[in-house]
């Protein structure tokens, strides 16, 4: 085998792994002189960049191990092994910073990633099928769930609790949700309290029933 | 005395009715509401409201930590899409 052939073979990025993967930061730029890079992080607590294990970038073929030094705004100062000067910290600008599924430790009783519940079926408890998850909030006043509907362009938003989503098989890959009445618009055949009134006529309307808004 | 203390909390009158009915009825529903102004008050512990935010009703499930608070601070009118990672989510 020629020397090209070797070079070539070395760059080849491995096969990414079939497990699930987690995005846990970005490298945004280069810090200092001395190969320190700034990570933009996307977990709950900034540091955690560096607290399950070696990283991958986004291909799987490159694997990183990263040390946090200082914690800076909207996101940390790091080192990764192996880099040592400014020039190779630029080349990194952009790299996704991933690590398996697997790495994450055991959620506690009740609780489940956002990353294992986007992509569930959402499935009704009468029967039938309600549409997929496609993101969690909390904004304070507990989780809630965003679930798409197929042919329809507004999301349903329902809270994350045992009475509206009283199963979730994240091996299975589905959760049952029990409708609460309200929260289908009154063209999906809901019986709301409060029919949605046409834009404008939200002043009248509740003029008319002796409300203040 | 302070004023925020003898005129006591603000809450719409309407919100009050539906919260009644709601509890009387016992049936699990979300009562969609306007009144981004009113203060959360005890008798509302327990029941979700979808409380507009000029877009659609964010679903609120009052818990006695919110006492005293306005609905609308649980219902943010900007778009902020995060990012997952390992951020978890508690079913209540």
């Amino acid at each position: 085998m020629g020397n090209a052939m070797m070079a070539r073979k070395a760059n080849t990025p491995a096969k990414p792994s079939a497990s699930p993967r987690v995005c846990l930061g970005v490298i945004t730029k280069a810090h200092g002189t001395r190969g320190e890079v700034r990570i933009r992080s996307y977990t709950e607590d900034a540091r955690a960049v560096a607290a399950y294990g070696p990283v991958t970038d986004e291909a799987g073929g490159r694997s990183m191990t990263v040390k946090i030094l200082d914690a800076s705004n909207g996101g940390v100062i790091a080192r990764i092994e192996g880099v040592e000067d400014r020039t190779q910290a630029t080349a990194l600008k952009g790299t996704k910073l991933y690590v398996p599924r697997s790495a994450l430790p055991d959620p506690g009783d009740d609780e489940f990633y956002h990353c294992d519940l986007i992509g569930l079926r959402a499935e009704l408890v009468g029967g039938g099928a309600l549409g997929t998850v496609i993101a969690v909030h909390n904004y304070g006043a507990g989780d809630v769930i965003e679930i798409t509907r197929p042919g329809r362009k507004a999301p349903v938003l329902l809270p994350f609790t045992h009475a509206v989503v009283p199963v979730v098989d994240t091996e299975a890959g589905w959760i049952k949700v029990d409708l609460p009445q309200g929260v289908l618009g009154a063209r999906d055949g809901d019986d709301m309290d409060v029919p949605v009134p046409a834009s404008g006529e939200i002043k009248t309307a509740r003029r008319a029933k002796g409300e203040r808004n | 005395m302070a004023r925020s203390v003898w005129k006591g909390p603000f809450v719409d009158g309407y919100l009050l009715k539906k919260a009644e009915a709601s509890r009387a009825s016992g049936r699990s529903e979300v009562i969609k509401i306007w009144s981004r102004r009113s203060t959360v008050l005890p008798q509302f512990v327990g029941l979700t409201f979808g409380v507009y935010n000029g877009h659609k009703f964010l679903p609120v499930l009052v818990t006695e930590d919110m006492i005293g608070h306005k609905f609308g601070e649980f219902s943010p009118t900007r778009t902020f899409h995060g990012h997952s990672a390992d951020k978890r989510a508690k079913r209540a």
